[in-house]
């Protein structure tokens, strides 16, 4: 007897309330809180928060504890909550040079004015897995400096001096909003920033990879990376002075590339340039090989890896937009597919036909006949 | 107290169908956004219009376009049906139905003739539309020459210049290659003389049913963030060659619940040895054939009982 | 039409009764009127002040469709009832002197039998152009202009009363060889308004004296 291929809402509701279960696991355990979540998984909550593009810090651990940990479908849980809430006000650009750093490291400065502070790292760890967390022992209070650090200057700031890097000049321009407008391919440095910003750390990593290793080489040099938080800034009516409206955790990374030059401009270094929501400098330094490497155009340099590729690159780089669509396939596709069978079908019959012909003809008349009927065979076989 | 048009959503909040979202889900100037774009779709017909497409509750992929231009344009004196494969008991429409009860508190239902605004994927609905009435198709990919030329920076010119020769030539190369054109679905049509247009994936069966239809056709697609639309009475041609002209697909057999052979039919498995039968995959129309009633939902607390849907016996059918 | 009125402030002007649903209605007369071309529509708004230069269809259009990221040209002749500050009040739109980079250009008929280039999008985005809402003094159905394309079964006539509808029709007639460039324009009278979008073809009636008239006036 055949039944319908039915998907009432009873079927669905049951689906969900199975799923929670599952998120809850074994009740004898006890259930993780969002506060636990955002103090110990801090990672996982950074990266939602990059990939969502919406700093707090809250709701990217209610979504990580809500997706049971897949961080692509918590990245989507925050992008579907930002783009119900209201626009209230517009942040001054953040001022990263007076960043409170925690972290700040250069691979092209022995010593750099400020210092090099490894801050709070997995670099230098050796990965052996510390069996004394399975028995959750306490951690020891970490040792402090007796003052905070100044703000340091930017590393390649004494670089610029010398004119030995391309400036970045703000040319005022309105940045491109990817969150309101559709990109309009080719898009401006700004806008590939921004979209590279919340493209999915896996896949930039990838990228990046690829230029290291020759699809795209760029030679870069990490320049400095820091980490800590920044002033967020807004003007508003009758303060003479922008006011401060809290501060966010930052990571940065800038690349010195190898150099552009012509006739009419000195040779120089080149830049790639990282900034992410949080502590994500894995993020940061991918994206920086990838703006860097999709600047080649701009550089005048020849375009022969898929990192260079800026439409290629930025418009698979959003994971809620990847994943949507590759998970579609999940839903019925019964019509279209019916439409192949039916003309695969009449493809095979059409074969088949040839091919008995071709038979027929052959016994008649061999061994002229066995050469006509390969022939038919080559043929729809093609 | 400016900007009178946004302070709507409080508004919405009192009247107790949704969770503090506004009517539809979306803010007010995302659909003036959306709806200033529909007026540009229609008075370009088949031109896909750019537009800010947001994220929705629902993955990329899952209609999240056609989401947007229903709740765009849906209004609480409207009655909808959402389909998907051509029937409304589908895990996705049942999905997107259930949404717009909750964030909008519409009326649905799974008659064709009784809904103002009728939101699909893959299918166009059997019975003929009429003027009044909305056809929203979700859409995946709204370029038809993306699998020819992946740039969008290309495309927009391929359209611009009108230079569709590449699409025949993949068409011509599939007649010389197993002697049909090989599309089946998602089959290219040209708008009103001008633009080639994607008809979304539905069948080519469906594809004349495009051509001077009464009711409204507006097509979203989501994650590529387009929509584009034929206005009713508009002619829309299936693309195709003087010595090999367009045809639909045709069935040996009628439908084996209602006895229709002028449907779009879905093959059903029905047992371990191959055994199989033909179906409409239009549920509501092969429902008004067989003579069992079509809901309406007007209580948008409904639990939504799946359609029973059981084969004639071979009496019954003769 | 060109009645000055400095009394009219910018409360006095109404607005929409709920923009939630009596948005969502207006505009889906106007998406019924652009998708059907020559067909006439009656929107529900409140009366206007006395004495200003737009009929309330066109009043309601504009309450519907445009806000902070709208821009929007107005023919001086209009303007004078204290229009802008009304819009700017009503919808936070932003009022251009630039003809071609407004979204929307509120106009009488003869706006167009003047100098102005509003945008008309280009070949790759044609969506880019300036949507027409103008003031006339009536339509109806009637014989002067044959429409036809997609949105029209086989032909529809209309009838459109004001001074400079000649202007109006020949430039909208322009459409045809600049498509898919071109204008589309919402024409309103009292509450009533038609549209007529770029993909219309328009045929002067040879039996409608009054554009000959017209045209030498």
């Amino acid at each position: 007897m055949y039944v319908a291929v039915k998907g009432g809402e009873k079927a669905i509701a049951n689906a969900h309330r199975w799923m929670a279960d599952r998120r809850r696991g074994n009740r004898q355990q006890e259930e993780l809180g969002t506060a636990q979540v955002e103090e110990q998984l801090g990672l996982a909550v950074d990266r939602v928060m990059a990939e969502a593009s919406l700093y707090d810090p809250e709701l990217a651990a209610l979504a990580f504890k809500q997706a049971s940990g897949d961080l692509v479908e918590a990245v989507f849980l925050l992008r579907a909550y930002r783009t119900t809430l209201p626009r209230l006000a517009e942040t001054l650009p953040v001022e990263t040079s007076a960043m409170h750093i925690e972290r700040r490291i250069s691979a092209t400065f022995k010593d750099v004015p400020g210092g090099q502070v490894l801050g709070p790292t997995y670099d230098y760890t050796h990965r052996l897995l510390d069996f004394m967390l399975l028995a959750e022992g306490e951690v020891p209070e970490p040792a402090r400096a007796e003052e905070a650090l100044e703000a340091c200057p930017q590393i390649l700031d004494s670089l610029d001096a010398e004119g030995l890097i391309e400036q970045e000049v703000d040319d005022g321009a309105m940045p491109y909003d990817i969150t309101r407008d559709p990109p309009d391919f080719p898009v401006d440095r700004a806008t590939r920033l921004q979209m590279l910003a919340r493209g999915d750390e896996g896949y930039l990593l990838a990228l990046g990879y690829s230029t290291q290793r020759g699809y795209g080489r760029n030679h870069p040099f990490a320049g400095e990376i820091r980490q800590g938080s920044v002033e967020v800034e807004i003007e508003v009516e009758g303060f003479d002075e922008p006011l401060c409206i809290g501060e966010i955790m930052m990571t940065e990374c800038q690349m010195i590339n190898q150099f552009a030059g012509s006739r009419t401009t000195a040779p120089q270094f080149t830049r790639g340039y990282g900034l992410a929501f949080g502590r994500n400098e894995r993020k940061t330094m991918a994206m920086a090989l990838v703006d860097r490497a999709l600047r080649a155009e701009e550089l005048g340099e020849p375009i022969q890896g898929p990192a260079q590729q800026a439409e290629f690159v930025l418009a698979h780089a959003d994971s809620v937009e990847a994943s949507g669509f590759v998970s579609h396939l999940k839903l019925p596709h019964y019509v279209d597919f019916q439409s192949e069978l039916e003309l695969l079908r009449r493809l095979r019959r059409g074969y088949v036909q040839q091919h008995e012909e071709a038979e027929a003809s052959s016994s008649e008349a061999s061994p002229a006949g066995q050469e006509s009927l390969r022939t038919a065979v080559e043929e729809a076989a093609q | 107290m400016s900007h009178r048009n946004d302070v709507a959503n409080g508004d919405a909040m009192n009247t107790g169908y949704n969770d503090g979202y506004n009517f539809a889900y979306l803010d007010e100037q995302t659909k003036r956004m959306i709806r200033r774009a529909l007026l540009k779709a229609v008075a370009i017909p088949g031109y896909q219009v750019p537009f800010g497409g947001r994220e929705m509750p629902m993955p990329y992929g899952w209609g999240t376009g056609g989401m947007q231009l229903t709740a765009s344009i849906l209004g609480a004196d409207d009655v909808l049906k959402v389909i998907d494969q051509g029937a409304d008991d589908t895990t996705n429409a049942v999905s997107i139905r259930a949404f717009f009860e909750r964030v909008a508190g519409v009326k649905t239902t799974t008659a064709t003739s009784e809904a103002s605004v009728i939101q699909t994927r893959h299918r166009i609905p059997e019975k003929a539309l009429t003027k009044d009435q909305i056809l929203v198709f979700q859409v995946p990919i709204p370029e038809p020459l993306r699998f020819i030329e992946p740039s969008e920076e290309e495309t927009r010119v391929m359209h611009a210049l009108e230079e569709y020769g590449v699409m025949h030539v993949k068409l011509y190369e599939d007649i010389a290659r197993h002697g049909h054109i090989a599309t089946t679905y998602a089959y290219p049509v040209k708008v009103d003389e001008r633009y080639v247009m994607d008809p979304s994936p539905i069948p080519k069966f469906d594809n004349p049913k495009l051509h001077m239809n009464e009711a409204l056709m507006l097509f979203g697609a989501g994650r590529e963030k387009r929509l584009y639309a034929i206005p009713p009475y508009t002619r829309v041609k299936s693309l195709d060659f003087e010595d090999h002209p367009f045809e639909v697909q045709v069935w040996d057999e009628p439908c084996a619940i209602c006895g229709a052979t002028d449907s779009y039919l879905d093959e059903v498995i029905i047992d371990d040895a191959g055994g199989r039968m033909f179906v409409c995959s239009d549920t509501d129309y092969c429902q008004s054939r067989s003579g069992s009633e079509a809901q309406l939902y007007d209580d948008p607390s409904h639990d939504g009982q799946p359609l029973d849907r059981k084969p004639k016996s071979a009496e019954e059918m003769a | 039409m060109t009645q000055f009125d400095d009394s009219v402030r910018v409360h006095d002007w109404p607005a929409l009764n709920d923009a939630v649903h009596h948005g969502q209605q207006v505009f889906r007369q106007l998406l019924g009127a652009m998708a059907e071309p020559g067909s006439l529509v009656e929107l529900d708004m409140a009366a206007l002040p006395d004495g200003v230069g737009i009929p309330s269809a066109a009043w309601a259009a504009v309450l519907t469709l445009c806000d902070l990221d709208t821009r929007i040209w107005i023919d001086a002749r209009i303007e004078a009832s204290g229009l802008a500050a009304a819009i700017a009040f009503h919808t936070g739109a932003r009022v251009t002197q630039v003809a071609e980079e407004a979204d929307f250009a509120l106009i009488l008929p003869s706006t167009l039998g003047e100098p102005l280039c509003f945008a008309e999008g280009i070949d790759a985005y044609p969506d880019r152009s300036t949507t027409l809402i103008v003031a006339v003094e009536s339509v109806e159905t009637g014989e002067d202009w044959q429409l036809s394309g997609p949105g029209i079964p086989d032909r529809r006539g209309l009838h459109i009363g004001g001074d400079g509808v000649t202007a109006l029709m020949q430039r909208l007639m322009a459409n045809r060889t600049s498509f898919p460039c071109g204008l589309d324009a919402f024409i309103a009278a009292g509450s009533r308004i038609t549209a007529i979008p770029r993909s219309t073809a328009i045929m002067p009636s040879v039996n409608a004296p009054q554009h000959a008239e017209e045209e030498v006036a």
